[in-house]
């Protein structure tokens, strides 16, 4: 070979190939869709033939369409719940904490939810749960009539449900294992300087434990922000499909229907866009928290 | 010290009435879907909660043949095999890449795929199917294989690295020496190294792919060539079937995870822990 090769042309010649299948797959099916979508945002299109350009119609459109009002409302109302979604795998894992080691037992049931998936969960509990279902029947004749309100039939409760369930109750099991990692590896002097002091469940909690894993909250909050804006199509699809009405629908079911099922595909560019921007705020919080990580 | 035993009575004791308190929210919708599958519609309208008078497995021969199920299963063995060895191929060299190689806006090109991790199927959703029609991929299930790969990899992707980071580097630099070029690295080297997370991003990936609705929705529009939670998602959602029909349905479905679980427990806790919590 004429040329002199530097140590490292070698080793950026090995990554290209070696990333390139990665990035070329990416480059078609995630970054191109995501920077066209903004194009296909200002155009009419059904799903063939041409796009018609008409500016920022779709947007006006967007202004002043319920449906894309109740798919906000929806997702600030899921998003309400994300507090307890923290605090309520928090709490457990510090109490599991004291007798949890390595129970294998405890984290299989505690994982199960998270196994089985949201279209099936969706499934169990639509059954589970609708006007005639179990849950109602047994209440009815327990005499507790009142408590076997119509929980996914009505518009009031149906969203609700789907915060309870989705946002808390499906990420429990996931969140214990999550913290009780983190807590493991929390130097077990802070608690004997702490318990030394004399200071009490709450206050070693909230001056040991809490600080201690602080990351992994953030990473915890993040997680559940995404999961709100970017992983709940298929269990809203499986349990409520989005109604009553629209009562239960969000951006991303949103762009289902009126994309895939209206043939208004241009529009629901549109709502693309915005379910998009939302998702680079998250996804910004996100890449920053790795970074703090790396370092 | 008599405070201390009690405390931790105590502890034990509400550790054990919220876990049965969750294992109940779990088991007791799935016991439910389990004995109503095996009830007859009229049985179910007029004995909703007990135990069936009569057992019957017509709902799970409606699912599995006229509901096609058992087409889609295998579908499903198609897609996920050939998803998965690409996955696997691509995780791996790409980890291999950003974890152990010294390259240009490394740091970089990794934070930009960690972005494009994030965004959801219905982000895309138009302007892939714009593109796989493009390439005649609308029902194809290569097709539906690339975009899944291409959706999943970053996750695998970023395990891996954080994986092959915590690699010796001189393993890689005496095989360098040695005249191994870098598939040979990759290949004998670095899969080796790397198979305990390649086995657990196979099983984050195979649940993942199990579980997809979106791309498949999209992409698989002849009934024959559709996955499995397509199918049993469609009979709920769209076209409200028989609860009996549905919950056989339900079994059905989740009897992959469940096996998966059961066997490969150690790689999904893993998998659940792994690239994520850093101390």
């Amino acid at each position: 070979m004429a040329r002199i090769r530097k140590p490292g042309d070698r080793e950026n010649l090995d990554a290209l190939i070696l990333i390139s299948p990665l990035l070329i797959l990416l480059s078609i099916f995630i970054l191109y869709p995501v920077l066209s979508n903004i194009y296909y945002s200002f155009t009419k299109w059904r799903g063939f033939g041409a796009a018609e350009w008409v500016g920022l119609k779709n947007y006006r459109m967007l202004i002043s369409d319920n449906k894309f009002h109740s798919a906000l409302k929806n997702t600030a109302i899921l998003l309400l719940y994300i507090p307890l979604g923290l605090l309520v795998p928090l709490l457990l894992s510090a109490i599991m904490r004291e007798g949890l080691k390595g129970w294998s037992v405890f984290k299989a049931i505690l994982y199960l939810p998270n196994v089985l998936g949201y279209i099936i969960l969706g499934i169990l509990f639509s059954v589970f749960l609708r006007n005639s279902g179990p849950l109602n029947t047994l209440l009815r004749s327990a005499g507790l009539d009142v408590l076997a309100i119509n929980w996914i039939g009505t518009t009031k409760s149906a969203i609700h449900v789907v915060g309870v369930l989705f946002v808390i109750w499906s990420k429990i099991g996931f969140g214990c294992i999550y913290f009780l990692a983190a807590m493991s590896s929390i130097d077990t002097q802070l608690y004997d300087a702490a318990r030394v002091d004399g200071a009490g469940w709450w206050r070693i909690l909230f001056q040991v434990t809490i600080p201690s894993i602080r990351f992994a909250i953030e990473f915890w909050v993040v997680l559940l922000f995404i999961e709100v804006f970017a992983r709940a199509f298929g269990f809203i699809f499986a349990f409520t499909y989005g109604g009553p009405g629209f009562s239960t629908w969000t951006l991303e079911f949103g762009i289902y229907i009126l994309g895939f099922k209206n043939y208004q595909m241009g529009y629901g560019s549109a709502w693309a866009v915005v379910l998009f921007l939302f998702c680079a705020v998250i996804a910004y919080f996100q890449i920053r928290l790795i970074r703090r990580a790396e370092k | 010290m008599r405070f201390k035993i009690t405390s931790k009575t105590m502890t034990k004791t509400v550790m054990y009435i919220i876990l049965v308190l969750f294992a109940l929210t779990t088991l007791v919708p799935f016991y439910f879907s389990i004995i109503t599958s095996l009830k007859t519609s009229g049985e179910y309208a007029s004995n909703t909660t007990g135990l069936p008078a009569a057992v019957t497995l017509d709902n799970f021969r409606m699912v599995l043949i006229q509901g096609r199920l058992l087409k889609y299963l295998v579908n499903n063995i198609i897609l996920i095999s050939g998803g998965l060895v690409l996955y696997i191929i691509i995780c791996a060299a790409a980890g291999f890449a950003f974890g152990k190689l010294n390259f240009p806006f490394r740091l970089q090109i990794l934070l930009g795929v960690l972005f494009l991790m994030i965004f959801p199927q219905m982000v895309v959703s138009v302007q892939v199917y714009r593109i796989a029609a493009a390439f005649k991929l609308i029902n194809s299930h290569f097709g539906l294989i690339l975009v899944w790969v291409a959706y999943f990899s970053p996750f695998g992707t970023y395990i891996m690295t954080t994986y092959f980071a915590s690699v010796p580097k001189d393993i890689i630099e005496s095989a360098r020496i040695d005249g191994a070029n870098v598939t040979q690295q990759l290949v004998r080297i670095m899969i080796p190294i790397g198979a305990p997370m390649i086995a657990t991003i196979s099983v984050i990936g195979t649940l993942a792919m199990w579980n997809e609705l979106p791309f498949s929705l999209l992409l698989l529009q002849k009934p024959n060539l559709r996955t499995m939670m397509q199918g049993i998602a469609m009979m709920s959602g769209e076209h409200g079937l028989p609860v009996p029909q549905m919950t056989a349905a339900v079994m059905v479905s989740s009897m992959l995870p469940l096996i998966l679980f059961l066997f490969f427990q150690k790689y999904i806790a893993m998998g659940a822990t792994a690239g994520s919590v850093k101390g």
